[in-house]
């Protein structure tokens, strides 16, 4: 597959300090890439000189395989930008800016119109065209940002925490809009919000202190870092010989129940092989009530943390 | 191409879009208003041999304004949009650097002639008034305002090359006026305190107001206009590079 963006040993230096340090992924065309890291890990940095805001101290970063130094003004024809703070002119129209900015891009007159009306259609800010950017909500003005972000139809589109300051539904709706985009662009996402990566992305890129600490998929993520799996199993009229007679099942490396009134929970810890129906199996031979057996999921807010946090520590 | 005039189309509908461009108007046009009945009136109590709209042209209420409308109407250009972050939004669109500060300069440059316009209406009264032909002299009036435009040309590109430099639009502002006060008062006082006729030579060809006072006569010396339109075009080149500057940090 085609690569999108192309970023090798990319570093840019603050006044002697590290925003991005050496940082190297690349994004296939047509995928969804979350981009994840606490405050201040080289997010926006990163985005930045992808979107040619900012140079870059050294390393180099290729969008559509024009360099983004070099051939500046390609790369910026193909992407489409939203920054973090969503800046906007206040003073002009919705209809109006949105007009301005594709005609910045390059859209020609005659498709400027439909092309307006289309993104406005797609970012749910039909019925306020006519008014007045500075004087819209929160949520609106970052919708009109989306909007100027895919007003020229971009190969690539670059989203710095879009769906900051959104109401829940609007979040939905933003999300909605990403996961479309999908097949026919690529997009770069950063966000603060774990479960919003899981819905939109395909693959996840955790930046942490300027560094890429982990790129795959969510699942795999997953497993990489937990080694193994957990189950869980509720049961009730088990007696003690119960976690004893758990602990037996193949697989399994620990067992610890908590009692929950009458009912007992247990977690088992055990290899990567799927062990629920024979903890089924167990319950049904000695007569044990089964009320919940699952798998428990770790989420991405655990890999995470547990990501950032070692890399901290290591330090 | 297109991107300029696209840029430069809201650069000037940014001036009328706020109620300041209006505020700025009408103080401008009264002080104007203010000269242009001094100028009569002490023309009318038997003033020297002087046309009226020369005089018009190089009397201090005329000048007092010119000194403070390049870096007031400049400075909200790259100082506002590096505050509120829209210059994010500008520099990562596909324009270049130079086509932004064109589209700025030629926008500022235009409400700056749009805010003279009203003072033909003098010329007119003046000839509604009965004026003879003899004291409404029209080439010598064009080559006045040629002046005007030429110095007011040089004076934003001082307020714009300021403007980048800074976030603060009271910074850009105070430091363009120190800018252009500098430039315009070393003229005079080099001209008058030198003791060499080379220095005073040299001195006259920056003083604005020997040029206003030439061209309100009528003489047009290319050497002024030579002057005006080179060091504007140096200060927007500056200005081009102090924008590129954030990519040499």
């Amino acid at each position: 597959m085609e690569n999108m963006i192309e970023v090798k040993n990319l570093t840019k230096r603050f006044a002697g300090c590290a925003a991005v340090n050496d940082v190297s992924f690349t994004v296939a065309k047509g995928e969804v890439v979350g981009f994840l890291g606490p405050n201040g890990a080289g997010k926006s940095t990163t985005m930045r000189i992808l979107s040619c805001y900012l140079p870059a101290s050294g390393g180099e970063a290729k969008v559509a395989g024009f360099d983004v130094f070099r051939h500046s003004l390609e790369v910026r024809r193909r992407i489409g930008y939203l920054p973090e703070s969503t800046p906007l002119y206040p003073e002009m129209r919705v209809d109006e800016y949105l007009s301005y900015r594709a005609a910045l891009k390059g859209v020609g007159s005659r498709r400027r119109r439909a092309r307006v009306d289309e993104v406005k259609e797609l970012c749910g800010l039909t019925d306020v065209g006519r008014r007045i950017v500075g004087q819209l909500s929160k949520g609106y003005k970052q919708r009109v940002g989306m909007a100027d972000a895919l007003v020229h139809d971009p190969e690539l589109v670059i989203l710095d925490e879009p769906t900051i300051g959104l109401d829940p539904n609007q979040i939905r709706q933003v999300r909605e809009v990403i996961r479309n985009l999908a097949p026919k662009h690529t997009v770069l996402l950063s966000t603060h919000i774990l479960p919003e990566v899981e819905m939109t992305c395909q693959r996840v890129l955790i930046i942490n202190r300027g560094k890429i600490v982990a790129s795959d998929t969510p699942d795999k993520l997953r497993t990489r870092l937990q080694g193994g799996r957990e189950i869980v199993a509720e049961l009730r009229g088990a007696g003690a010989d119960a976690a004893q007679a758990l602990q037996q099942l193949p697989g399994v490396s620990k067992v610890t129940t908590e009692p929950d009134g009458e009912w007992t929970r247990y977690i088992l810890e055990c290899g990567a092989e799927d062990i629920r129906p024979l903890v089924f199996a167990a319950a049904a031979k000695s007569g044990w009530t089964l009320r919940e057996l699952r798998q428990e999921k770790q989420s991405l807010e655990d890999i995470f943390v547990a990501l950032t946090r070692t890399e901290q520590e290591a330090k | 191409m297109n991107v300029f005039f696209t840029l430069w189309r809201r650069e000037i509908a940014a001036y009328f879009l706020s109620p300041i461009a209006y505020v700025f108007m009408i103080f401008f046009l009264l002080i104007m208003g203010l000269n242009f009945f001094g100028v009569v009136q002490a023309l009318a109590e038997g003033g020297g041999n002087i046309q009226v709209m020369q005089a018009f042209f190089t009397w201090i209420f005329f000048w007092i304004p010119m000194l403070v409308v390049g870096p007031l109407l400049t400075m909200r250009l790259f100082a506002e949009e590096k505050r509120s972050g829209t210059i994010e939004m500008l520099m990562t669109a596909p324009v270049s650097d130079t086509a932004v500060v064109l589209a700025k300069y030629f926008g500022a440059l235009v409400f700056f002639v749009i805010t003279w316009l009203p003072t033909l209406a003098y010329v007119a009264i003046l000839k509604a008034c009965g004026a003879a032909d003899v004291t409404l002299d029209y080439s010598s009036i064009l080559t006045g305002y040629l002046c005007t435009l030429l110095v007011g040309a040089l004076y934003l590109a001082i307020g714009l090359f300021c403007s980048a430099m800074t976030k603060n639009q009271i910074i850009a502002m105070i430091m363009g006026f120190v800018l252009v006060c500098g430039v315009f008062f070393a003229g005079i006082i080099f001209s008058f305190i030198s003791r060499s006729d080379s220095a005073r030579d040299i001195a006259t060809m920056f003083c604005s107001v020997q040029h206003m006072m030439d061209f309100a006569r009528g003489s047009v010396d290319t050497r002024p206009v030579v002057f005006y339109v080179s060091s504007s075009a140096l200060l927007l080149f500056a200005t081009v590079k102090l924008v590129e500057a954030r990519k040499w940090k």
